[in-house]
């Protein structure tokens, strides 16, 4: 379709968040046991996507990790990115993808990340109007923040192992964005 | 009693989730007297009530934002003493600066760890044990 050849692709890697306005753009990532979390204000006519895999055990909002504090980060960059171009946070909806199982590690580390996302949009209020997420293969990811609509093609089994390998590699610990904590 | 346990804090952040995290950490640290507010508005009405020693309170809210917040406690006589940390999740040096500008005791980047919130707090009030 021409609205797809016309469409300016912008692809978003681990720990990434982006938010456009423009209708022209389709957001793509790819998912191993990663989650993206597509969030959109239909009125506004903006929308945005971000990607992140929590390690260990985030699954309990209160566990106090810091796992869980570095998604909830994720989370609110994005909704911040959001608000500031317009939207209302209770016009927002959201699509979550991936969260495959990960045969590489022997854990359910993708299903606690879907899981995450989840309970983290609940909390907030913010409706869930799609999602896909675990099985056994990664996802190639496209969604177009102002239709809302979002397509996705599986991996193959050597290719939902690579992604998932690649996204262990950099230990996907809290990071600050700058220094910490400033002394007056 | 603890010095966490005497101080009394009120936490602001528009996030559900942020609050739950907040209030979890501060539990962790000792704290047992916590209040929250869902954004300024709510968080001055708060003050102004029932004065609280320590605001801990994020920068991006509807309604009104952490410096305007910020501004509010310190022009109240009631309120103009509480030690104030704003919370930010975008780096920005120029809010680091317009929040030390209005008077903020001490700055927490987000996502924060526990140990980091320990010390913005122990900067400000000395050890908490």
């Amino acid at each position: 379709m021409t609205a797809d050849i016309a469409a300016r692709r912008v692809n978003i890697i681990q720990g990434e968040y982006k938010v456009v306005t423009d209708p022209n753009v389709v957001l793509t990532t790819i998912l191993g046991s990663c989650v993206a979390a597509c969030l959109r204000d239909p009125v506004a006519g903006v929308g945005g996507m971000n990607h992140f895999l929590l390690p260990g055990n985030a699954q309990s909002m209160t566990s106090g990790g810091d796992a869980t504090r570095y998604g909830v980060h994720l989370m609110e960059l994005l909704i911040n990115g959001l608000l500031k171009k317009g939207a209302r946070r209770d016009r927002l909806e959201a699509k979550i993808f991936g969260g495959a199982k990960t045969i590489a590690t022997f854990s359910n580390v993708g299903e606690q990340n879907a899981a995450f996302a989840m309970q983290f949009l609940r909390d907030e209020g913010i409706r869930v109007v799609g999602s896909s997420t675990g099985g056994e293969f990664g996802r190639k990811l496209e969604f177009w923040p102002i239709s809302g609509r979002a397509r996705q093609y599986p991996l193959t089994g050597a290719e939902t192992q690579r992604t998932v390998a690649a996204e262990q590699k950099p230990a996907a610990a809290p990071r600050p964005v700058e220094s910490s904590i400033e002394f007056f | 009693m603890s010095l966490a346990e005497k101080i009394k804090v009120l936490i602001v952040d528009d996030q559900v989730t942020s609050r739950l995290l907040l209030s979890d950490a501060l539990t962790q640290l000792g704290f047992k007297q916590i209040t929250a507010a869902g954004d300024g508005e709510q968080g001055m009405k708060i003050m102004a009530e029932q004065p609280h020693h320590l605001v801990i309170s994020d920068f991006n809210m509807p309604k009104m934002d952490g410096l305007g917040l910020l501004q509010a406690v310190r022009t109240n006589p009631t309120t103009k003493k509480a030690a104030f940390i704003i919370l930010t999740a975008q780096g920005d040096r120029a809010l680091v600066q317009k929040a030390q500008a209005l008077g903020a005791n001490n700055v927490l980047a987000k996502p924060f760890t526990i140990e980091k919130m320990k010390a913005a707090i122990e900067a400000v009030f000395g050890a908490l044990k």
